[in-house]
């Protein structure tokens, strides 16, 4: 075991700070809507530009080919600089991009991944359903192979930001007859082809904002040479990186929280007293969040030593459940620690409305009781 | 940068398990073999002396094996898997405390030929400039001839004889030797506070590796409990009630080992950081040895009231081990007031 870096990991660390410090926006980042796709898709560009896109990306997709401790190193000067948390390019970066590296054709590639990295488009996605969320296996959504194209007809819910989107990764059934997770094909949907459909739905941060929608399908054609993978394998397609998803995704969300626990620690002892502190009932809880925050560090080195080795498997739920359930604590005590005037919501406020983001964290990617029974089967092998 | 063990760790680690599955299987703290009260440990000391484990990380110079709090730490997870008595603890802290000034008593503690207690705490500790005085419970102490005392900002190394009123109590951990005892202006043999080095952030960490093994080992018992039990015709695994009370425990467990690596990483290299990040590790590692203790009771149902199974063992253990040195509340009053580590 060490911690050590290499001279050579300590040059690439002092070059990315020193790109962060010149070039991290100073405006603030919009919520949601046209003006959030601008920033997010805006900051992409600039990273790439820069060089700092794909750290661990293969140079032949415009990465950098560098390891994960690269990109962990990336990560933490990120956090460190305070670089802003652009969700939209999530589902593009960090899962449909690996999902077509690893299974897709190469001229998926080749005309996907760059597009991805450089900040052209944006991603959403298409998994879940009306009926169909934690039984994900069990979808609805249509699609008949009609020449050489795939016909789709259904619905998908849940979908973030399918309205600011250009591309899903789009889930549908291919063979209603066969097995459950046996009749499913990954496919590559443009959101402008005619027949799709979006009802917004307005989550419950206050107040709510168009985050979510429903699609709508009636009769869409969609290449059969945009399926990913084969027909009828998409389950496979999906699951190849959900590993991915789970453990080295959430790194830098899982570095952010450290500096978020700090300015807590900082704001408590302004409010408390640093004395007073030490026998709170606050100063004991925000104790345990600064040790447990301190741990998902420390986990998420881990995962990047065993990543080193073989890729993220089943394990990676053990980080994931752990600090979904984690990020939660941390943002409430935030309220505590604000007291009466937490029930206010401030124009700049910087601690309400990501407390209540925190509610979709033990649902979102695998509800933590999904996350548990993966942990349940595939790490400590207990029967289905 | 890596934080799984090395090959050389990785055989230490296979060493000292294979020592404990021989010499210290947990069926040894069955009552119908060795009664209910008093530890069978003592006959390990010798044995572990022989292969270096007493003196693993003690300075070659010292007298020890000279490896490091990685390899430390790894040691005390097996040791807290197989509950070796915490008489261990004592053995380590003390000749690194000795190892310095007093060849010749680490040199016995290395031996295993004297036995180290541990002294902890009942109350407000007096302690300026090395001289302490205060109430103590004393553990495994009846044959040993030093006490390592631990207080949240002190450790300190002792002849038995300084501490007065010695007097025997039952424990909670039958397995546990435990007497009250005071110290009127004590003085040790040695000792080092908070502020210096690291042998008090090495006392943190080895508690914390020792906690991941008893969680680690609370969890082991559940699970395979889990998986031949069976209720309604199924496993009790396969209900979602029991399996998640096996991942939560499994949660907890993997939280507690990867930040006792870190932080014997840290300690290794004799960092500013060792301090807070050994605190990080005590703090979640002992959480996870009192949940996973009190839910592998649980998960086993009405055998795991009883002494019949090794279930209540491991919930007994994490309570006393809480204790030394501070429980809980005092050390997250120390982390809380400790400055951050980015």
């Amino acid at each position: 075991m060490n911690l050590d870096y290499t001279a050579e990991d300590e040059i690439f660390r002092a070059e990315a700070r020193e790109w962060l410090d010149a070039n991290i926006p100073r405006e603030v980042r919009p919520p949601d809507g046209p003006g959030m796709r601008e920033f997010d898709l805006g900051w992409q560009r600039k990273q790439f530009e820069g060089g700092w896109a794909g750290v661990s990306w293969p140079v032949e997709y415009g990465g950098r080919g560098l390891s994960l401790t690269h990109q962990l190193i990336w990560y933490e000067e990120y956090a460190k600089a305070g670089g802003p948390n652009a969700e939209l390019l999530f589902v593009g970066c960090n899962h449909a991009a690996p999902t077509i590296m690893a299974r897709g054709t190469e001229k998926q590639k080749s005309y996907h991944l760059p597009k991805i990295l450089s900040g052209e488009v944006a991603w959403c996605q298409g998994f879940s359903e009306p009926n169909n969320g934690s039984d994900l296996g069990g979808l609805k959504c249509r699609a008949e192979i009609v020449g050489d194209e795939l016909v789709v007809n259904g619905s998908k819910i849940w979908t973030s930001s399918a309205h600011l989107a250009d591309w899903q990764e789009l889930l549908v059934r291919t063979d209603p007859a066969a097995p459950k997770h046996k009749g499913i094909s990954w496919l590559i949907c443009d959101m402008q082809t005619p027949g799709i459909e979006l009802r917004p739905i307005l989550i419950m941060t206050a107040p709510g904002h168009h985050h979510f929608n429903q699609v709508f399908y009636t009769d869409v054609r969609i290449p059969l040479s945009n399926v990913v993978g084969e027909v009828n394998d998409g389950w496979n397609v999906a699951m190849s990186t959900l590993g991915f998803e789970r453990g080295t995704a959430g790194m830098l969300e899982n570095i952010r929280y450290g500096a978020v626990v700090e300015r807590l620690v900082d704001m408590a002892r302004q409010r408390l007293g640093a004395s007073a502190l030490e026998n709170d009932d606050i100063g004991q809880r925000l104790a345990q969040l600064r040790a447990e925050v301190t741990a998902v560090r420390a986990m998420t080195y881990r995962i990047a030593s065993r990543a080193a080795i073989a890729p993220p498997g089943s394990e990676a739920s053990l980080a994931r459940a752990f600090f979904s359930q984690l990020q939660q604590r941390i943002r409430r005590i935030a309220l505590d620690i604000i007291g009466p005037d937490s029930i206010e919501l401030p124009e700049d406020d910087p601690w309400i409305r990501p407390y209540l983001r925190t509610y979709s964290n033990t649902i979102a990617a695998g509800t933590s009781e999904i996350q548990r029974n993966i942990i349940g089967e595939r790490v400590l092998g207990l029967p289905r | 940068m890596n934080l799984l063990p090395t090959e050389e760790q990785q055989q230490i680690v296979d060493m000292v398990r294979g020592f404990l599955a021989a010499s210290a299987p947990l069926e040894r703290l069955r009552p119908d073999k060795f009664g209910q009260i008093g530890n069978p440990d003592a006959a390990l000391w010798p044995k572990m002396a022989e292969l270096g484990i007493l003196g693993l990380g003690v300075p070659e110079e010292g007298g020890g094996l000279g490896l490091s709090a990685v390899e430390e730490a790894l040691t005390y997870i097996e040791f807290g898997r197989a509950l070796v008595s915490v008489g261990v603890l004592g053995a380590t802290l003390g000749a690194h405390l000795a190892a310095r000034t007093m060849p010749d008593i680490a040199a016995a503690i290395m031996a295993g030929t004297s036995a180290v207690g541990l002294a902890t705490p009942r109350g407000a500790v007096a302690g300026d400039d090395g001289i302490f005085s205060g109430e103590f419970h004393l553990i495994e102490a009846n044959e040993a001839d030093f006490i390592v005392l631990l207080t949240s900002d002190a450790i300190a190394l002792f002849r038995r004889e300084e501490f007065t009123g010695q007097s025997e109590r039952l424990s909670m951990d039958s397995h546990m030797r435990l007497m009250r005892a005071a110290l009127e202006s004590g003085k040790p043999l040695s000792w080092s506070s908070v502020k210096d080095g690291i042998d008090h952030a090495r006392a943190n960490l080895l508690i914390a590796a020792y906690a991941t093994g008893v969680a680690e080992a609370a969890l082991a018992g559940a699970v395979d409990y889990a998986k031949v039990r069976e209720q309604f015709g199924k496993p009790i695994g396969s209900f979602q009630a029991i399996k998640h009370k096996c991942a939560d425990m499994a949660i907890a467990a993997e939280v507690a080992s990867c930040q006792v690596s870190f932080a014997s990483v840290i300690l290794s290299k004799n960092s500013d950081e060792s301090r807070f990040h050994a605190l990080a590790s005590r703090i979640v590692a002992v959480d996870a040895a009192l949940k996973n203790g009190a839910t592998g009771i649980q998960v086993h149902g009405a055998i795991g009231f009883t002494a019949e199974v090794e279930a209540h063992l491991f919930v007994k253990r994490a309570h006393l081990i809480d204790f030394i040195g501070g429980d809980q509340r005092v050390q997250k009053g120390q982390f809380i007031g400790a400055d951050a580590v980015i």
